[in-house]
């Protein structure tokens, strides 16, 4: 699992590749409490490398989200692949946070 | 189909999740499963392994899981057996999935996966021991 992020024009992108189990779970949440001390309130999540979640990953996403709501921000999230996007959809987050299928219409959402 | 089995014992502490995995990879090549479904069975026992090593012993004591998997006529039957205290994993409360985002609890996703992945899921009590079987249909790759 690894992380990146970038911000640029006020949006945070943070990018997850790999997998994010109950093994890496504990070090992601870390890393993103620490992008997120940015203060940012427009949080971009890229899933297009993201190739495995559990319930442990999708908590992580939904407290980030939650955190950002807190700011009276916006999260979205974006270009996951097949059966990531499943689980996504079978724990009904985009009812809660909007899901886009590319990077660039994740920060079209957002602008 | 021939039947397939494949049968193991871990320890009830997180970083058995990757032997965990290994061991389905390799049941997923001997029984010549398509990729979604071994993808479906890691999410699935990831849940289960998570919930017992949390939840299912309150002691200092080493406990185990044992898992067993086979596959036959389509179905595959997996079963999980640990020694810690009663617990059912089953009965935890299905999360809200239509809140909003402020309401939304954190908890409760994963057993909610569990029973959407699979096609049945039977919990009892044995002995001094937890016994969960699950069954599940092989799901084609798209």
């Amino acid at each position: 699992m690894e992380i990146t992020h970038t911000e640029e024009s006020g949006i945070l992108l943070i990018a997850i590749k790999g997998r994010l189990d109950g093994l890496t779970v504990p070090s992601a949440e870390r890393s993103i409490n620490e992008i997120l001390g940015s203060g940012s309130n427009r949080l971009l999540f890229d899933f297009s490398e993201l190739e495995y979640l559990s319930s442990a990953g999708l908590r992580v996403v939904l407290s980030a989200a939650k955190e950002i709501k807190r700011r009276a921000g916006r999260t979205v999230l974006c270009a996951m692949q097949g059966y990531v996007k499943e689980i996504f959809e079978v724990s009904g987050f985009g009812s809660i946070i909007p899901i886009k299928d590319t990077v660039e219409s994740g920060i079209a959402e957002l602008q | 189909m021939p039947k397939e089995t494949i049968s193991f014992k871990l320890d009830n502490r997180l970083s058995e999740l990757e032997t965990l995995n290994k061991k389905i990879d390799t049941f997923g090549v001997q029984a010549g499963l398509p990729k979604k479904c071994v993808f479906e069975i890691r999410l699935v026992l990831e849940e289960i392994f998570t919930n017992i090593a949390y939840y299912g012993s309150r002691d200092d004591r080493g406990h185990w899981i044992k898992v067993s998997m086979s596959c036959e006529n389509n179905i595959i039957t997996i079963q999980i057996e640990d020694d810690g205290i009663p617990f059912n994993p089953l009965d935890l409360e299905k999360p809200d999935l239509y809140c909003n985002l402020e309401d939304r609890d954190i908890g409760g996703l994963g057993i909610y996966l569990v029973k959407h992945y699979t096609k049945e899921c039977v919990y009892k009590r044995r002995g001094n021991n937890n016994v969960l079987i699950l069954k599940k249909t092989i799901s084609p790759d798209l």
